[in-house]
């Protein structure tokens, strides 16, 4: 009797795996979990600089003030901020590009990243979209994207004409690490920790496995909308693919060497525009002043009805705030 | 190739009778009539699980113990996150009260959240080298737990992400880690009372699993 069982059990086994991997898909290469990078799929539109190929596309005239969007992350893309494109119509050259190693752009080696680099990228990006040298460079960040906008203005004050920062996670280590602490809390017990945690004893990924990791973080991002997120997140907004190698160099950069933005900003004489999601709990006006003083001149204004990812969710709160401060720098 | 693997290990582990989660057993406490060890424990092992386990210490001359097991981890959905195995541990060798141990799973696991559920099949294989007495133990332990093959379905929420998403069987191995560390125990009657903690890698040795340790409170019940 017991060798039947085990018999039928093997058999069972053997029918079940012989059915379910008859189509097995490779983990290691793009196309599969996670769409193709621009370096494996030359139908999305890119451009070369600095060394690198990066995702981008334009909208509006070229002859127009330029509006450079830098996205979140580090590693994330610009998909979640699209609806920036708007300003196109207002007269506003948009440029959208995935930061080296995000998104849809092409990866690199994991030691290959530091903040200079991504702002010679940033210097690169103007360069190649710029038509003429009086055309004006306004940039819009969110999220990781406002903390490299302002170390941008940081390094090169007198080569951005405007600057709209929404919701920089902290322009030093030291806000850096308090907004982390006051966004990030973890229980233990809780769903969200095991779906953000469970998963690594299915999935591991080695050093620049990129397909493997860039999915894996991908799919832990629904800890970032949980039900009781302090950030002010309704729910999902789309992404391409996430960096995950880029945003872990950064990690470490910031955790070995730190990192401050605001040395030079008083050098920064242009005002500059400060967003915050009315319903992110862990960012807030008092955050929001501690980062614009170090500005000599800023302006702060409240996104009603949305949380981080305002772009996205409430971008018709977002953008007369924004037209409005760049029609006045024109 | 990977399915035949899997069903080698998987013929193994139910002929030889875990590595992560092998019972943590008083080799010098058990008594050879006692046949049915019952197991509940608690711990961190990637996230907050709670696991019950069951042994059958089979009548032969080098102690083998055969066991399955299934452990939740913690959340209020409680069905979606789960690990099963099936598969025993053998006492191999012994030089008075130093004892070498052996034990090997087969493992079914699910995960799931908002965007994708996983279903894997894997193996464990794990070595403990300790000191046993009849009150206490403690030993170290060496592991290898290897995700071998791991089907992926996707919600919608991931299929607009990415819409050209294949859900399916995937291959080669999708995961593995190591893990080392120490366990010990406390016994008295037919209990032991237990505690396994260490660190966990990945197979590359460069990376870690967001939180890189383990820890086990367990509790033994052994009936003859």
């Amino acid at each position: 009797m017991k060798t039947n069982l085990l018999y039928s059990a093997v058999i069972a086994v053997l029918i079940f795996f012989f059915i379910g991997c008859e189509n097995e898909n490779n983990i290691n290469e793009s196309g599969y979990l996670v769409p193709k990078t621009v370096d494996e799929d030359s139908s999305i539109p890119s451009i070369f600089v600095n060394g690198t190929q990066l995702h981008a596309e334009t909208f509006g005239n070229p002859n127009d003030p330029m509006l450079i969007f830098l996205h979140g992350g580090p590693g994330s893309d610009y998909r979640n901020g699209l609806n920036v494109q708007e300003l196109a119509d207002d007269g506003y050259y948009v440029i959208f590009y995935d930061q080296r190693g995000s998104g849809l752009s092409k990866r690199h080696d994991k030691k290959s990243y530091s903040i200079q680099l991504v702002l010679d990228d940033l210097t690169a990006v103007i360069e190649y979209y710029r038509t003429s040298p009086n055309q004006k460079v306004f940039l819009f960040g969110h999220s990781w994207g406002a903390m490299l906008g302002t170390a941008y203005v940081n390094s090169y004050p007198d080569k951005i004409d405007g600057l709209i920062l929404a919701e920089p996670g902290g322009l030093n280590k030291k806000l850096l690490d308090e907004y982390g602490e006051m966004s990030r809390k973890i229980n233990i017990f809780s769903e969200v920790t095991s779906n953000l945690l469970y998963v690594d004893q299915f999935i591991t990924g080695k050093e620049n496995q990129h397909a493997i990791l860039d999915y894996k973080y991908g799919i832990s991002s629904s800890f970032s909308y949980a039900k009781g997120n302090t950030e002010g997140i309704p729910g999902p907004s789309p992404f391409w693919r996430i960096g995950t190698t880029v945003l872990e160099s950064f990690i470490d950069i910031s955790e070995n060497d730190g990192f401050d933005f605001t040395t030079n900003l008083d050098q920064y004489q242009t005002k500059v525009l400060f967003l915050y999601g009315e319903l992110n709990k862990s960012y807030g006006l008092n955050f929001a002043q501690r980062e614009a003083a170090y500005f000599p001149v800023s302006e702060i204004e409240e996104v009603k009805g949305t949380g981080h990812e305002m772009i996205y969710f409430k971008w018709e709160n977002v953008e007369p705030l924004v037209l409005n401060y760049l029609n006045n720098l024109k | 190739m990977k399915a035949i693997l899997v069903i080698i290990t998987f013929l193994f582990s139910l002929l030889y009778s875990n590595i992560l989660q092998s019972q943590t057993i008083n080799w010098g406490n058990l008594k050879s009539e006692e046949r049915h060890i019952l197991n509940v424990n608690a711990g961190w092992e990637y996230s907050f699980v709670y696991g019950l386990s069951y042994g059958y210490h089979l009548k032969t001359k080098m102690p083998i113990i055969l066991e399955s097991s299934i452990s939740f981890a913690s959340g209020e959905v409680i069905f979606d996150d789960f690990k099963t195995k099936i598969g025993g541990q053998i006492h191999i060798y012994r030089i008075e009260n130093f004892r070498f141990n052996a034990a090997i799973h087969g493992i079914y696991r699910r995960y799931g959240n908002p965007i994708v559920t996983l279903q894997n099949f894997g193996a464990d294989a794990s070595i403990t080298i300790g000191y046993y007495k009849p009150k206490w133990f403690v030993a170290g332990e060496f592991g290898f737990d290897k995700a071998i093959v791991t089907h992926f379905k996707h919600t919608q929420i991931y299929e607009e992400v990415y819409p050209e998403v294949k859900n399916g069987w995937y291959e080669p191995s999708t995961g593995g880690n190591f893990n080392f560390g120490i366990q010990g125990g406390y016994s008295f009657k037919k209990s032991d009372l237990t505690l396994r903690a260490g660190k966990i890698i990945t197979q590359d040795f460069k990376t870690t699993p967001m939180i890189p340790f383990y820890v086990q409170l367990g509790y033994n019940y052994k009936l003859d």
